[in-house]
């Protein structure tokens, strides 16, 4: 089989100083289905993004049909046949599926004419539809079509504009198992034809499913390639995470004591109406760490945010102490001592363009012991801003610096030391690390098993499942918005078994599950 | 708050922005005037050389420094109202309703009451458009567009037909406020009236209200990051509601105190575009009351320097608006803003 | 009075008023939808439709030149457009801030220019003015009731007319109206197939300008025959508000343009008849509240979809 594909050495260095890529190799082969996986932040979508013409390496090597590849942008790569199919949709909803797939190549009516020939348009999109199996009415608007057929759009726009090499960023990420089935019909339809593609997913089971070969990235590297045909999800899972665990956190064996929260068969949906959490039920207890392990995106998110009163609940009930907090505000919430590091600390857990104190003070402004009738003391707020900063090592110039001018490290380290200050019964921390340089993770780490030691109950959710193995005294691992299992994180627990959890293939008995 | 160094930086920007619009009118005189030097003294140097046109700026600056506060509150808490005309005229035309239905009350009592009512009817003037925003999340500044209209052809319905001065022939006005219910002279043979001291009065309590109040963290934090109060257990939908509120209640006494100190009742269309101005005001302090102080005198000034341009030269005062508009655009150019700042930390790495 | 209003109705005087009032709106509704479309919000309509106003009547004036006229007009505010892509796109000036300096300008600059050029304050009435003829129609004109319905009218208002057809074909049936489209509602949709998402706002508030253009010349070579300080009154904004309600959709402006057209033809009518005393603000004031009715129906309807979906 003749290459058709080839980068080599690729690194890409961000403005900033981030590398996302660290040397990166990827070959493919023309008419095969190779697959790209790895964890969140392995450098998947910047590789692909270098490869469209979106960004360029800092350093490496293209190759494309054997000649070195230099793009000035997406027009190029779609001029050498590449396609994209993005996994935010690139659709206008308003227009019609037969105007997103021809948009910027519309057909005319003659060489001189200024009208769209829209007849001529539809007759081209109802061949490719024929040709591909990859039913969808031209003429429907992309706002009225279900999410499968959004994607269909996506694979009918790239076809149209002639590409050879299609790139799928994780098509299955929004698709239902049935659509699932279907895309996979349609890809192999595509390399009937001739097509070549480079899917990017982190399911492994489709990986088994479909591709002919694999590269494994991480951290910016790749790992390994490997023909699907010779491995297994299990070896797989193990280059994708990595058998070293990166740090190890000192802690004594948990002193579990009174319930603080006992969440029951809680149901929840999104914007869109879909559900978000099915049933959740969960417990924790004074003194210990539960930590939540998942793939991102598979109800995390909603589960802190209606703990915390920023999500509704459809359905079930969240004891604290054996009060509801289902139904109460953020306000109330917070007034009971619930600590919420938020996921996102650059548009949730801080507001970038306040000083530092006004970052810390958020938690307290209302406390009697920080104001003046209607007016918040501003010199107890700078001094207990002073005191913060000291005790959780913030390094910044005063405390009126701006928020925005501090590192990730110190700006979630404000962010902690806020949500710590008013000694929480119980502490939601969300990706408490994420981000964040070696030194803070490690003085994060031990404050919180510090709060754990302390006798509060501490729910931690974090993609990194070395962080949940490190941290947890109990894991509970959530898929699709389920709690699949619920395990003793003791000597005997491997990642290898939690990834069969997260990745769906393996699921706990019920009455296991059930506290 | 703001770090020193980017206040420092924001401030050379405005005023040099400030500079850069002057010379776009000393441009436009040298084009167009037959004795450019004599149009540029009278424009900068008349307004300062006698006391009655320093009076008169102050007397300019009064409602412009209301309703740049108000729209300043606005701003901060992230609602675009473009809305301080129609409270203002609602504000107004409420307090000096009171003003004219209640006669013979003391003045100490009426005065405040009068005062009460601008603010109340400035006040939930704005609150629909607030209430449409936070609820319906209908558009702010089309809504506030359309309401400047309501109360504009409203208030001007009732000045002509109900509430019309029988005396006051084809110029529409409410009969006159009893005299000591207006607003007098700060100094005797001064022309500036009481108004900029109620002005100055205002300015403190926004600045104290914005800096150092509960409420004021709230505006402000729900204007930078939303989702962040949110997080906080901040209600962002009742903040965005009370800061319009307060906006109006400011516009209100804009209308008010214009009226008690300038006109001495309420006159149909007597605003023209003060809201407005308001907007130019609150951009250019960048929504800072103290700022907002400093523009509207600058922004007074320059009005007054194009009417005493107008008398001692062949420049029609109209010039004034190809200075107020470079001014708005330009401080306005976020990527000038953006790009001054780059440099300047380039600078300070390139010392380090 | 509603006997009044009735004669005028029935002598057919009303749709003649109305089609001189409408048309402005229309004019200027019709830009200011291409350049919403495209996503780039052109409050300017306002100030664009006073600079033209002034420029065409004082080209027209100049030159004897109605056509003329409306070129230098409509140059100037598409120019004028162009400076806010210039300060918007460019320099990142909220274009909201930009349209509303527009706005600010072209009412100031009007009166300065009218000021320097002929020493007016108030306004400018040249005589002998060539104005946008008027459309007889030969033979028909003389018909009854078709005739003062489609005879005599002004050539802009019927080039307001066609212009609406001309935005129809514009938006739905060229290349370049789906590339506005897909620019306001999804630029990185349209970058990632290489449309130049810029250019495009660019020549959408062009289109603005031209539009706005036309309708400030036809307001004082056309409707009239002098240029007043702030003639425009307003209808920029009902412009602004006629893209609101017009569903985003040329017919729809078409509508809404008529309804408010007819409201001001309304008002008109009502304060000319002698010793009337009736509300005329409250009638000039439905537009406005129409707008935000309908904008708080749009608000509801939306709100209860998203609740269904929950």
């Amino acid at each position: 089989m003749t290459i058709l594909l080839e980068m080599k050495e690729i690194h890409k260095v961000y403005p900033n100083g981030t590398a996302a890529n660290r040397g990166i190799d990827l070959t493919v082969r023309e008419g095969e289905i190779h697959a790209l996986v790895g964890e969140n932040g392995a450098g998947k979508s910047t590789l692909m993004k270098i490869l469209f013409g979106l960004e360029a390496p800092t350093s490496g090597t293209i190759a494309y049909r054997g000649s070195p590849l230099k793009l000035q942008g997406p027009r190029d790569a779609i001029r050498q046949g590449m396609g994209m199919v993005h996994q935010h949709f690139m659709l206008a909803p308003s227009l019609t599926v037969a105007e997103n797939i021809v948009l910027g190549d519309e057909l005319r009516r003659g060489p001189l004419s200024m009208f769209r020939d829209q007849l001529k348009e539809q007759d081209e999109i109802r061949k490719l539809i024929e040709t591909y199996g990859l039913k969808v009415d031209p003429l429907e608007k992309v706002e009225h079509i279900p999410v499968g057929q959004k994607q269909r759009v996506e694979i009918l726009k790239v076809l149209y504009r002639g590409a050879k090499l299609i790139i799928l960023d994780e098509p299955t990420a929004v698709l239902t198992p049935q659509e699932t089935d279907e895309l996979f019909h349609s890809i192999k339809a595509l390399i009937g034809q001739g097509h070549t593609i480079i899917f990017i997913t982190h399911k492994l089971r489709e990986v088994m499913e479909i591709s002919d070969r694999v590269t494994v990235l991480r951290a910016g590297k790749t790992i390994a390639t490997l023909e699907t045909k010779n491995t297994n999800q299990e070896e797989i899972s193990r280059l994708m995470v990595g058998r070293d665990v990166l740090f190890s956190v000192e802690k004594r064996p948990a002193e579990p004591k009174d319930t603080v929260l006992s969440v029951r068969r809680l149901n929840a949906v999104n914007e869109k109406g879909a559900p978000v959490l099915r049933d959740v039920s969960l417990e924790i207890r004074q003194g210990e760490i539960l930590g939540i392990a998942g793939v991102e995106g598979n109800g995390q998110t909603e589960l802190v945010e209606v703990l915390t009163g920023l999500h509704p609940a459809s359905s079930g009930e969240a004891l604290y102490f054996g009060e509801n907090l289902i139904g109460k505000s953020v306000a109330e919430i917070r007034a009971m001592k619930v600590g919420h590091v938020p996921e996102d600390r650059q548009t949730s857990g801080a507001c970038l363009t306040s000083s530092i104190a006004e970052n810390l003070i958020l938690d307290h402004y209302r406390n009697p012991e920080f104001t003046w009738g209607p007016f918040i003391h501003k010199k107890k707020m700078k001094e207990f801003a002073k005191v913060m900063m000291q005790l959780f090592d913030v390094r910044a110039a005063s405390e009126e610096a701006m928020a925005g001018s501090l590192s990730g490290g110190n700006l979630q380290k404000v962010v902690i030391a806020r949500e710590l200050s008013k000694n929480p019964k119980l502490l939601i921390a969300s990706q408490p690390t994420r981000g964040v340089d070696i030194g803070a993770i490690e003085f994060i780490h031990r404050e919180i098993v510090k709060r754990r030691d302390g006798g509060a109950a501490v729910l931690l959710v974090s993609a990194e499942l070395s962080e949940v193995m490190s941290l947890s005294d109990r894991i509970a691992v959530i898929y699709n918005g389920e709690i699949v299992a619920v395990l003793d994180n003791d000597e005997s627990l491997t990642e290898q078994e939690i990834g069969y959890y997260m990745l769906g293939v393996k699921k706990q008995q019920k009455e296991v599950a059930a506290p | 708050m703001k770090t020193s160094k980017t206040l420092y930086l924001d401030i050379t920007g405005i005023v040099l922005a400030a500079l850069i619009a002057l010379v776009c009118g000393f441009a436009v005189i040298l084009v167009t005037s037959s004795d450019p030097l004599a149009a540029i003294k009278s424009l900068l140097v008349d307004p300062l050389s006698n006391w009655f046109n320093v009076g008169t700026i102050l007397n300019k600056a009064v409602p412009l420094i209301f309703t740049g506060l108000a729209l300043s509150v606005a701003f901060q808490s992230g609602v675009f109202s473009m809305g301080a005309e129609g409270q203002l005229y609602v504000g107004g035309f409420l307090g000096s309703l009171i003003a004219i239905s209640l006669p013979g009350l003391s003045p100490w009592i009426h005065l405040p009451l009068i005062f009460v009512c601008a603010m109340i009817g400035g006040a939930l003037f704005g609150a629909i458009p607030g209430y449409l925003k936070a609820y319906l999340n209908a558009n702010e500044i089309v809504t506030t567009l359309m309401l400047n209209f309501v109360a504009t052809l409203g208030t001007s319905y009732f000045v002509n037909n109900v509430f019309k001065d029988p005396s006051s022939g084809g110029y529409a006005r409410m009969e006159f406020f009893e005299k000591d219910l207006l607003l007098g002279k700060i100094i005797p043979g001064f022309s500036a009236h009481a108004g900029i001291l109620i002005a100055i009065l205002a300015v403190v309590v926004v600045h104290l209200l914005m800096y150092k109040t509960k409420l004021g963290y709230e505006l402000r934090l729900v204007g930078k990051n939303s989702q962040f109060a949110a997080y906080g257990g901040i209600k962002t939908k009742r903040v965005i509601i009370y800061s319009i509120m307060i906006g109006g209640a400011l516009a209100g006494l804009a209308g008010i105190v214009e009226i008690l100190g300038v006109h001495g009742t309420y006159k149909d269309n007597f605003s023209n575009g003060l809201g407005f101005d308001g907007i130019i005001i609150a951009l250019l302090a960048r929504n800072n009351p103290i700022g907002v102080l400093v523009a509207a005198l600058f922004y007074a000034y320059i009005q007054v320097g194009a009417q005493t341009m107008q008398m001692g030269s062949d420049m029609p005062r109209e010039l004034a608006v190809i200075i107020q508009v470079m001014l708005v655009l330009l401080v306005s150019a976020q990527a000038i803003f953006t790009y001054l700042k780059q440099r300047y930390a380039k600078d300070q790495k390139a010392v380090k | 009075m509603l006997n009044a209003i009735w004669n005028q109705i029935v002598d057919l005087t009303i749709v003649v008023v109305l089609f001189r009032f409408m048309t402005p709106i229309l004019l200027a509704a019709l830009g200011g939808l291409i350049s919403d479309i495209a996503g780039v919000i052109n409050i300017s309509l306002e100030g664009l439709m006073l600079l033209s106003a002034f420029t065409s009547i004082a080209v027209c004036s100049g030159t004897g030149s109605w056509a003329l006229g409306i070129a230098a007009g409509a140059a100037v505010a598409v120019a004028v457009s162009y400076a806010i892509g210039f300060f918007s796109i460019r320099l990142k000036v909220d274009i909201i801030i930009a349209g509303f300096a527009v706005n600010i300008f072209g009412s100031g600059f009007t009166i300065f220019m009218m000021n320097k050029m002929y020493g007016q304050a108030g306004n400018y009435s040249p005589p002998d003015l060539h104005n946008i003829p008027n459309v007889n129609i030969p033979f028909l004109e003389h018909v009854p009731v078709i005739g003062k319905l489609l005879s005599g009218h002004s050539l802009m208002v019927w080039a307001a007319f066609i212009l609406v057809a001309f935005c129809v074909a514009l938006i739905y049936k060229t290349p370049y109206g789906v590339h506005l489209r897909a620019v306001g509602e999804a630029p990185d949709a349209a970058k990632s197939v290489g449309i130049p998402v810029r250019r495009v706002q660019y020549s959408a508030l062009a289109w603005s300008g031209l539009f706005a253009g036309l309708a400030g010349a036809y307001l004082s070579t056309g409707m009239t025959s002098m240029f007043v300080k702030d003639m425009t009154a307003g209808t920029g904004f009902l412009a602004l508000a006629v893209v609101l309600l017009g569903n985003r959709n040329p017919i729809g402006i078409l509508i809404g343009s008529f309804i408010f057209g007819l409201a001001s033809a309304v008002t008109t009518i009502v304060q000319t008849i002698p010793g009337s005393q009736y509300p005329t603000q409250f009638i000039q004031m439905i537009p406005y509240v129409v707008t935000i009715l309908a904008l708080v129906f749009f608000a509801l309807r939306k709100k209860r979809r998203h609740a269904l979906a929950v």
